[in-house]
């Protein structure tokens, strides 16, 4: 007994190269490519375009990065971690700083060179140094105490400080 | 197929004729950003009317804070906020006001709503500086005869 198999007329190079062989086959894997780039873009790989120079040399205006909303998982947050600072209204801006004093530390600048708990911290991130004076600054058990590379601008202008872990939202990745 | 449609459409029409508070507090805040921005080639009649029309936003007793780098002080009543807009369009060529993220808390009885607001303002100077500035504030507001106006504005530190 033999069967055949009935098959539709093979689609023409321009079908096969817009929407395949199999339209409906496609139409799956786009709305998967979707939904897997809406999660993983979303709530994992968040894409960021750093605005402003508080991060030279390390971040350049205009770069595009993404922040690892997974790191800190399993883990705190590091000194030397540059980290995406999310506002208080929301996440659409953030501040993108690096992490110098941890929960307990104190923080201070004497003659632009930064103490933690009354010692130089070595930066080698830092090419643009400063001549800060700031009285030690006792970060809290829940705190993070960040600031920018770039320290070529004066105190007041840089915008530093003690942020809460909860509004950290992750690692630049890059 | 047609019953989920006409939901649909019932849906749509209720939330459009009555919007929640929140929705028309964030549309009036963005509107309120659109009137306060304006660009080198408005003319003085555009000015002038956007000015005036900045005012409706207020309470007529309302207090704005500044506390950041340069400017610490405070503004008390609609015609100051005016006489500052006013200033603001002398000095600047340009300026261009945004609220990228509004989070709005209601009051129990839905008359008032405190507001957190993160502020971008990208500034040209008459002397052809330019500048960006991203701000944090806090804003309450009152509900007055349905229409909701800026009570009280004050900027925040987000670190501290």
């Amino acid at each position: 007994m033999a069967t055949s198999i009935e098959e539709g007329p093979e689609p023409g190079w321009a079908q096969r190269v817009l929407i395949g062989r199999n339209p409906k086959r496609t139409l799956v894997r786009m709305v998967l490519l979707v939904i897997v780039s809406l999660i993983l873009f979303r709530y994992v790989l968040l894409p960021v375009r750093v605005d402003g120079a508080s991060m030279l040399p390390t971040y350049k205006e205009n770069g595009v990065n993404l922040v690892n909303r997974l790191a800190y998982l399993f883990h705190e947050p590091q000194r030397g971690d540059v980290v995406a600072v999310r506002l208080l209204a929301g996440a659409h801006r953030m501040y993108l700083k690096r992490i110098v004093g941890l929960p307990g530390d104190t923080v201070a600048f004497r003659r632009g060179q930064l103490l933690i708990n009354g010692l130089p911290l070595a930066e080698p991130y830092v090419k643009f140094p400063c001549d800060w004076n700031q009285n030690p600054v006792q970060v809290g058990p829940d705190q993070y105490y960040l600031v920018g590379d770039n320290r070529d601008n004066p105190w007041e202008g840089h915008e530093q400080g003690r942020a809460p872990r909860a509004l950290i939202l992750g690692k630049v990745l890059l | 197929m047609l019953l989920a449609a006409l939901a649909a459409v019932g849906f749509w029409a209720w939330r459009t004729l009555y919007p929640n508070p929140e929705r028309i507090i964030k549309k009036r805040l963005a509107e309120m950003a659109q009137t306060a921005s304006f660009s080198s080639n408005q003319g003085l009649a555009a000015q002038a009317w956007a000015a005036s029309s900045l005012a409706e936003y207020f309470a007529l007793d309302v207090e704005i804070t500044l506390n950041v780098p340069g400017a610490q002080r405070t503004f008390s009543g609609r015609d100051e906020v005016m006489q500052v807009a006013v200033t603001a369009r002398r000095i600047c060529r340009s300026l261009s006001i945004r609220f990228p993220d509004i989070k709005v808390t209601l009051s129990p009885d839905k008359t008032s709503a405190e507001v957190s607001v993160t502020g971008e303002a990208d500034v040209t100077y008459a002397s052809g500086g330019k500048e960006f500035h991203l701000q944090e504030l806090r804003l309450r507001l009152i509900k007055v005869e349905r229409e909701w106006l800026i009570k009280q504005v004050e900027t925040v530190k987000t670190l501290s």
